[in-house]
């Protein structure tokens, strides 16, 4: 600890960062607040990483580390793909791939009274928000959006759902389109549901198109975007 | 000289520990080239004088077990079986527990004094784990599972004489056990086993038939559906001669379903005499 | 938490429903047809009885192994066969440590029945003294990731290991004629199993209420589907085993249609299995040859240096018999690769470089002392040689009278061109000799 590592954070930006690494000695920072994300921790003066992956910094002062993990970290805010698991009297539970079950209460849907509770088979897909994510206790989620409006939450019907990794939940969601989505969506008509968990829904008109776009996703996953673009192509002029 | 002595020591460090362990071993059941033997004489008649075609003596009786929700002896020539229902109760570990059927338990064994030699016959080896696991599934296959959630069904099968197609003989007695349980179901499950020897199908083999080293098929149906649940077989068969083979057994499987219905319906007569209807 | 919910893997209704679905217009969620197989790779570890099987996701290990043991009292005179599958936790979240459950059992059980109740394996030749010690042959078939239809991928990998796999030799000896001796592969060459026939499992699942057929089922399949059937052909049109454990009935019919569509594939999965055991054993033989790499090298070398000075021809003198002995090596190399060449890429280097003439002239330098006749041991009579070999090592009775009696009218030959190497090069000629053999 007495080997203080100075090097400036400003080079580790956007780099590949292993567990161990220091990204920011505070000592040498003054009179700033910073935020850190997943991945990154406190040690006395010192931010280290925690997990390998690309360092990221969104201005004015937010640094967390970008992975891609099979398993999901609750985080608050986050739209996520759940399993109806049980029911209880106040929750159901609700397995969102996280370390532990997730809560969704009872009354979490719009205009959601003792009256009205929604009945869900074991193995409903759900499309849920998570509210609180605290160590320590069971996620909570919620059908509604901040304003307590239904917005898209809730049981997904029909369609076909794979498990993928978060970081590949996070490439389909992130704009602009990716080049996979945005190539398949020219020429089909289908409808996709990605969860910050690593769970993503298709549903179209026809089981084939389910197929094609489930596989193409998953086949792509590990291809840079041209490549993407190229193979989407070749599919799609295969499937006419 | 020195790989020889290499050898030596290597006999003796081994040698005498696996005798110990080989004379724990049970004697192989199958008994070496029985092949030659002559399972089908001129004049077309089995070594128990059966024709090639014939079953063996059924016989059947319901209601042996009084702790028992359900309980049945069968038996096929020599080969006899009890077998026992308990449920559908409370499901007894809960981890197990399903929210839309009912769970379906199996547990089958041989008594020590079933067969010939008097071997301890440990519990849960590899065979009667297969065949429990066997037996479940094909009971599974008729019990209607999601008119009793959240409760367990447990058969329990033993093998009290044993001698060829004892696996035929506790579905059959399964069958009866469930039925006299009063377990709903869609058909009844009844199973036969058929063979080929001497260039022959064989219908119901026996312990020495089957332990010719020929090939076995056991065929279990649901006769009302015409379809086929079970179907095991060793040993090598040409394909056609299979489909002749496993014809056979299903004719069989047919003819122990009629035995099993008329043994239900005396059964159902008796019942109603008794309560005086 | 409920424990009940602890670790399961669970499925969603919307998966359920959809394979159901998608097979009603002959599709599956990997967009296979009904009866296509996944993709089957067989690769080999570097011993000998070790393969590892990959089906889609699934990944399956074989190993053999091989134990002199007592035989069971009432076979005397035969091997044994045993199988032992592990399930370990990490392939699958639903294995459990410890007890083999149902399915590693019925794993097991099938395969065992594949290859013991169909005499795949001929353990009467697994005999060394009847009665007194028998070989065990042990299969392990470990699960190392589930992707779906374990036993069809535990079933390749426990035929390619058992394809690849070889004992050591042994014989009797010692005063009473009762004695073990076991020779170490360097010795003699280990002997492979005998083989009749590869019993091919192939398993069908039954999905929907229609009872809509499908092969090989992935891991979703599996967890959907109404029951399974799974039949064990081999390529001559014989039914080794058929398991379907109860579940959902289907009509004689399909069961018929399933095994016709069983053998197509038993045969497909046949070839792509004797093709990659093909190319291990090519593979393991020039790895032999590859154990000698000095020789090549130092003819090389020498013959690198001497073209510039041939001084080095005296020290090299003392070499000679060693040249000789190498050159038939290296010579031997140039025939195997010239047999091998379009079969593997593979090819070791060293061999490529020691062109025939090359290295005749090199010996011609540099072998001095050593008369003609040595030096022109063709491949013919190297053959000639083998067969003295074989004969001599009387393992195995095959070879016919006249081969024998040829090899007698050699034998003279030989045992004067032997006489002339130093005994100890004896071995390694046998070795080589042994491997063309094989």
């Amino acid at each position: 600890m007495e080997l203080k590592p100075s090097i400036p954070s400003s080079s580790l930006i956007d780099q590949h960062v292993f567990p161990g690494d220091v990204v920011l000695d505070l000592s040498k920072i003054t009179s700033q607040t910073i935020k850190l994300g997943g991945g990154l921790r406190q040690d006395g003066d010192l931010i280290s990483v925690m997990k390998g992956g690309v360092l990221r910094f969104s201005k004015p002062n937010k640094y967390w580390v970008e992975t891609s993990q099979k398993r999901y970290v609750p985080s608050a805010g986050d739209n996520v793909l759940g399993i109806v698991v049980d029911a209880r009297s106040d929750n159901f539970f609700v397995d969102i791939k996280g370390p532990t079950l997730a809560f969704l209460p009872v009354l979490a849907f719009e205009g959601g009274t003792r009256r009205n509770i929604p009945k869900f088979e074991m193995g409903t897909l759900l499309y849920v928000r998570v509210v609180k994510a605290d160590t320590g206790m069971n996620p909570e989620l919620s059908c509604m959006d901040a304003s307590g409006k239904a917005a898209e939450y809730g049981p997904l019907k029909e369609g076909f759902m794979f498990e993928t990794s978060t970081g590949l939940s996070r490439t389909l969601l992130s704009s602009p389109t990716c080049p996979v989505l945005e190539t398949l969506g020219k020429k089909i008509a289908f409808e996709i549901a990605v969860g910050l968990n690593g769970r993503v829904w298709v549903n179209s008109s026809t089981p084939s198109i389910v197929v094609l776009v489930s596989n193409t996703i998953i086949q792509t996953a590990s291809m840079s975007p041209t490549q993407q673009k190229i193979r989407v192509e070749s599919l799609l002029q295969k499937m006419q | 000289m020195g790989l020889k002595c290499l050898a030596q020591h290597y006999l003796k460090s081994t040698g005498p520990s696996f005798i110990l362990t080989k004379k724990n071993k049970p004697l192989r059941r199958r008994t070496a080239s029985l092949s030659k033997m002559e399972f089908v004489n001129p004049e077309g008649l089995r070594l128990d004088g059966r024709r090639p075609m014939e079953m063996r003596q059924l016989r059947a009786e319901i209601g042996v077990v009084s702790k028992a929700d359900g309980s049945a002896v069968f038996e096929m020539g020599n080969t006899k079986v009890i077998a026992a229902v308990y449920g559908p109760r409370e499901v007894q570990n809960r981890s197990q527990q399903s929210n839309d059927e009912a769970l379906v338990r199996c547990e089958y064994s041989m008594a020590n004094f079933s067969t010939g030699d008097r071997m301890r016959k440990p519990k849960g080896d590899r065979r009667s784990t297969e065949i429990s696991m066997v037996i479940r599934q094909t009971m599974e296959a008729c019990i209607l599972t999601h008119l009793m959630p959240r409760s367990q069904i447990d058969i329990f099968v033993q093998v009290l004489q044993a001698d060829g197609g004892t696996r035929s003989a506790c579905i059959n007695a399964a069958t009866l056990a469930l039925a006299d349980a009063g377990i709903p179901m869609t058909d009844i499950v009844t199973s036969c086993s058929a063979g080929f020897l001497n260039g022959t199908p064989l219908l119901d083999l026996n312990y020495v038939e089957d332990s010719a080293g020929g090939p076995d098929v056991t065929v279990g149906i649901l006769p009302k559906l015409d379809k086929v649940t079970l179907l095991q077989m060793d040993s090598k068969l040409q394909m056609e001669t299979f489909e002749t083979v496993m014809q056979l057994a299903t004719e069989g499987c047919k003819a122990v379903a009629s035995y099993i219905r008329e043994v239900l319906l005396e059964n159902t007569k008796q019942l109603e005499s008794r309560r005086g209807v | 938490m409920e424990q009940r919910f602890a670790n399961s893997w669970r499925m969603t209704v919307n998966e359920k429903k959809f394979i159901e679905t998608a097979l009603l217009s002959d599709l599956r969620t990997d967009g296979r047809g009904p009866f296509d197989y996944r993709n089957l790779t067989i690769q080999f570890g570097s011993e000998d009885g070790s393969s590892e099987v990959q089906l889609g996701q699934t990944r399956v290990m074989g190993f053999v192994t091989s134990q002199l043991v007592q035989p069971y009292r009432d076979r005397p005179n035969e091997g044994t066969l045993a199988i032992f599958t592990e399930f370990s936790p990490m392939a699958d979240p639903s294995f459990e440590v410890g007890r083999p459950g149902e399915s590693a059992v019925e794993l097991g059980r099938i395969v065992d029945r594949g290859l013991r109740e169909s005499k795949a394996i001929d353990t009467e030749s697994l005999c060394v003294i009847a009665g007194k010690w028998v070989w065990s042959v042990r299969i392990d078939l470990h699960i190392l990731d589930n992707g779906g239809n374990l036993i069809d991928a535990a079933n390749i990998a426990a035929l390619a290991a058992l394809l690849t796999f070889r004992r050591p030799e042994c014989t009797l000896g010692g005063e009473d004629g009762q004695e073990v001796i076991m020779h170490p592969p360097e010795v003699r060459e280990p002997l492979p199993l005998i083989v009749h026939h590869l019993p091919i499992a192939v398993t069908f699942a039954f999905i929907g209420n229609q009872s809509i057929v499908i092969i090989d089922p992935s891991h979703l399949e599996e967890a959907v589907m109404g029951g399974k059937l799974t039949a064990t052909l081999n390529t001559n049109g014989d039914v080794c085993a058929i398991q379907k454990a109860g579940g959902e009935g289907v009509l004689q019919s399909v069961v018929m249609q399933c095994l016709r569509i069983a053998s197509v594939k038993a045969a497909d999965i046949t070839g792509k299995i004797k093709k990659a055991v093909e190319l291990y054993k090519t593979s393991r033989d020039l790895k032999k040859i590859k154990r000698h790499p000095d020789s090549v090298n130092i003819s090389n070398k020498l013959k690198d240096m001497e073209k510039p000075k041939l001084k080095l021809e005296k020290t090299s003198g003392s070499q000679s018999d060693d040249m000789e002995v190498e050159s038939h090596s290296s010579k031997k190399d140039e025939h195997k690769c010239k047999a091998v060449i379009g079969g593997t890429s593979s090819w070791d280097p060293y061999s490529k470089v020691a062109d025939a003439d090359e290295l005749k002239e090199s010996l011609a330098s540099q072998d001095v002392e050593t008369p003609d006749q040595k030096m022109d041991v063709t491949p013919h009579e190297k053959q000639q040689l083998n067969v003295i070999d074989e004969s001599l090592r009387d393992a195995d009775p095959s070879p016919s009278l006249s081969v024998a009696a040829e090899a007698g009218e050699v034998k003279n030959k030989a045992e004067s061109l032997s006489d002339a190497v130093k005994p100890k090069h004896k071995r390694k000629k046998k070795n080589l000799s042994n491997s063309d053999g094989s």
